[in-house]
């Protein structure tokens, strides 16, 4: 046996897992169907100790004290919180799906058809405002959340779990784009979102309202940034296509 | 043997190493005379049931009844210069994944910030943990970070000789005359003597490869622990880098035996070693060992350390919700 | 004269069409060929728009081969899709996507110059643009109802489409035809490889006594509706001198080799 094909195997194995955790990273937007059924977000023991976890969050913040606390509560031991292999910012990524998927349920919009039925830039309004409305109850402790998930090792789950929330978003506001807008409304609600949630951690007045307005100014830049891109763009496809017209009527084969 | 001969088919490479191995150095320690045994055998396959009544010793085949004694024989050999080994099988950074080890299960209970009715300190059992060094920085980490002074260890080991070593290093601990620590002598696969739902944290640290039934063994720990009480196995495991992994099979087949016989005069011990870290499971094989004893495996089932060249296996009772 | 290109379609499935497409006719068979007199009787006149067009709409019925040929539709699945399953229909639905707003491109790109030095072939290419056109608009409806995300390439495959039309049409019909010819074949071979997998999949669910569900049988029946039709341009290219066009092998071996680098990369971002 050579030296060669020896050592061109590994080689070649180890190029090949390397491509396999891109295309990993590439595929985060899965088939969704409507009649396969949905698998469960988190396992059940999993889930009973997070949730119960989630409630000793106003007192104890994001701590291992709040995650041993709940597993207390849900017939679990302090060193049961094991099975959370990111420890607390399990705990904090609990509460980001889980309040992702109760927004589902928690806005409602007019069935299609009925008057008085909203645009999808107000239902996207609608949407943001309910999920940063649902981090009212822990918000003292939000701080701490935002740090823990700004860790190195925490930010691709973080960053992750920030693009599935502009997604769902858009999605239940029905937005039905397939092109490359598809990115950049889904970077810059992301981009909003994140900056309205840090400026709500310093909110102090009644009901959130400065925070509303701070949502609103930013929504209304990025539309008016939007449809000053879209401008351009037509401007541009529409003098390239007069050009080649104009080309073509003095006889240029084109 | 020089690095360079570093076999690529562990079969074909061990032929060549027995054949040099025989030229070179007769007579042989008890447990390597089954040299022509294992020539005319074919080669070990993973499959750990084999024929039934044997077992593996590093590559070889044994009988079980045999594999005890032979392990017995390796660490009975080395528990002297067992760190010196650790330092070569691991490059020297297993009292880093040691240290990372416990820090990761956070032993203890802070009375300061749990209720006061609850039990305190935890019962840990440290299987194969002879030397002391996982308990002793269990308690060093109850102690000084979660200033829980209840938290009681219990060492087992199946070696009178490493329980030996264990013991005199704890005299250089505070915890030699204290009820927090004691020592017993006990196979892992029948803890007689530990009652059911009795331990929060069972650890094995670079054991378990050398148990002859590993299943049975998991199981006694699923008995012994409470519900919700947690497994936890520190153990060489598969390199996941496959460029990485030729540069360390060279590394652990070739040099570390030489080592061994150079350092401590010892070359078969060290070569059982190598050999029973090739043989142990992969990550996924034992997670789902893990996963079949009846635990709950966190996330994955493991974390790989240094690139896969040792991982933290650990598996959850399941306690019935309140 | 339908009688002349029948016998063309026939000689062309003889001679390359049956070693590239793998698929037996019997695992999928085509649904298009009963319906090819009716089209060929008014490819003299314009063809309205969408004519042949696949209802974007994924609740309008399918067209009745398909649901006749699979009576599997009645049970529904009962598992979870796994990860391997809905990578699969992810990537191939965005690579679908990729595929059709290309081909509206090229023939976009194409139709100026061409119809300009070939007046008479105004209704084959205003056919085959509204065919893809209607494929596009039914793979942008399954992009935005099953919640998968376009290719990060869109913009990049936009340009290299609207290129290639422009400057197979500039070198003349042969080329464009060749064009035609390449793309088509690596799309239909694409095509028939979906259906084959899903209808693999239909096996495995029926085996364990589930079925396939409706929304997956629908799309079989759809894909491979556009498959023939992707196939029907094959042949239109091939009536159409795509095999005079100069030089040939390179061309068509260039072209093709970029379409399938294009799906490989679309697969993954």
């Amino acid at each position: 046996m050579s030296t060669a094909p020896r050592l061109s195997t590994p080689v070649l194995r180890s190029l090949r897992i390397f491509s396999r955790r891109a295309v990993y990273w590439g595929q985060r937007s899965c088939y969704h169907s409507y009649e396969h059924p949905q698998p469960p977000p988190f396992p059940p023991a999993e889930s009973a100790i997070l949730s119960a976890a989630l409630s000793h969050v106003p007192n104890h913040g994001f701590t291992s004290t709040a995650l041993k606390l709940g597993a207390q509560d849900a017939g679990y031991l302090d060193v049961s919180t094991n099975l959370l292999p990111r420890g607390v910012f399990d705990l904090v990524n609990y509460h980001l799906v889980t309040q992702r998927l109760a927004l589902r349920h928690a806005v409602q919009f007019p069935a299609e058809g009925q008057p008085g039925r909203p645009g999808v830039g107000a239902k996207v309004r609608a949407l943001t405002l309910a999920r940063l409305r649902a981090n009212g109850p822990i918000l003292h402790r939000w701080q701490e959340a935002l740090a823990i998930m700004a860790q190195p090792s925490y930010v691709p789950a973080s960053l992750a779990e920030l693009a599935r929330l502009a997604d769902e978003i858009w999605f239940l506001a029905g937005d039905t784009t397939v092109d490359f807008n598809w990115y950049t409304k889904r970077a810059s609600l992301s981009a909003i979102y994140s900056a309205s949630e840090v400026y709500m951690t310093q909110d102090t007045s009644a009901n959130y309202v400065e925070t509303e307005q701070f949502l609103d100014t930013r929504l209304a830049d990025v539309m008016r940034m939007g449809s000053m891109l879209s401008g351009v763009g037509q401007w541009v496809d529409y003098t390239g296509h007069s050009a080649v017209n104009v080309l073509r009527s003095k006889g240029v084969r084109i | 043997m020089s690095a360079a001969q570093a076999p690529r088919s562990l079969f074909g490479g061990q032929i060549c190493r027995e054949a040099r191995r025989r030229a070179a150095r007769c007579p042989h320690r008890s447990f390597s005379s089954t040299t022509r045994y294992t020539q005319q055998q074919p080669p070990p396959s993973r499959n750990p049931q084999d024929a039934p009544g044997t077992t593996h010793f590093g590559f070889e085949t044994v009988p079980e009844s045999a594999k005890e004694q032979k392990v017995a024989g390796v660490f009975s050999s080395v528990a002297g210069s067992y760190d010196a080994m650790n330092d070569f099988m691991s490059l020297g950074i297993h009292r880093l994944w040691k240290d990372h080890f416990v820090r990761n299960l956070n032993p203890g209970r802070n009375p300061l910030t749990s209720s006061p009715s609850s039990p305190q300190g935890w019962n840990i059992l440290d299987i194969a943990g002879g030397t002391g060094d996982i308990a002793f920085r269990m308690l060093d980490h109850a102690s000084t970070i979660n200033n829980d002074a209840h938290t009681k260890v219990t060492v087992a080991d199946i070696n009178p000789d490493m329980l030996a070593e264990g013991r005199k290093r704890a005299l250089a601990t505070p915890y030699a005359r204290s009820p927090r620590l004691n020592f017993i002598e006990a196979n892992a696969e029948k803890l007689d003597m530990i009652p059911d739902n009795s331990v929060d944290l069972y650890t094995v640290a670079f054991g378990i490869r050398n148990f002859t039934h590993k299943d049975v063994a998991l199981r006694e720990a699923y008995r012994v622990l409470k519900p919700g009480g947690v497994f936890a196995c520190l153990e060489f495991s598969k390199v996941n880098n496959a460029l990485f992994d030729t540069v360390y099979k060279r590394w652990s087949f070739s040099a570390i035996p030489l080592i061994g016989q150079l350092v401590a005069g010892d070359r078969d011990s060290y070569q059982y070693l190598v050999e029973s870290i090739e043989r142990f499971p992969s990550q996924t094989e034992f997670r789902d060992m893990i996963k079949d004893a009846g635990f709950l495996v966190p996330g994955q089932g493991w974390e790989d350390l240094s690139l896969g060249i040792a991982a933290i296996h650990k598996g959850v009772k399941p306690a019935a919700p309140k | 004269m339908a009688t002349v290109r029948r016998t063309a379609r026939a000689l062309m499935y003889s001679t390359r069409a049956r070693q590239v497409f793998t698929v037996p006719e019997y695992l999928a068979p085509s649904t298009i060929f009963h319906q090819q007199c009716s089209r060929f009787h008014n490819t003299g006149a314009p063809t309205p728009p969408h004519s042949t067009q696949i209802p974007a709409n994924e609740d309008a019925p399918s067209s009745s081969s398909t649901s006749s040929e699979k009576p599997q539709t009645s049970k529904t699945p009962s598992q979870p899709f796994t990860k391997a399953q809905s990578d699969f229909l992810s990537s191939a639905l965005r690579v679908n996507q990729a595929g059709e707003l290309a081909a509206t491109l090229i023939y976009t790109a194409q139709t100026p110059p061409i119809v300009r030095a070939h007046p008479h072939l105004r209704p084959l290419m205003k056919h085959m643009y509204d065919q893809e056109a209607g494929h596009l608009t039914y793979f942008n409806s399954l992009l935005a109802k099953h919640r998968i995300r376009p290719t990060a390439m869109y913009p990049v495959w936009q340009v290299a489409a609207t290129a290639l039309g422009w400057g197979t049409a500039i070198m003349g019909r042969e080329v464009a035809m060749a064009c035609t010819e390449a793309v088509e074949t690596e799309i239909g071979e694409h095509y028939n490889e979906q259906v084959r997998v899903l209808l693999d999949w239909a096996d495995k669910m029926e085996a364990r006594g589930e079925g396939l569900g409706e929304e997956l049988t629908q799309m079989i029946g759809k894909l491979r509706r556009i498959r023939d039709e992707e196939l029907e341009h094959l042949d239109h290219a091939v009536e159409h001198d795509a095999k005079e066009a100069k030089p040939y092998e390179v061309l068509t071996n260039v072209i093709r080799g970029g379409c399938r680098t294009a799906i490989w990369i679309s697969e993954k971002v």
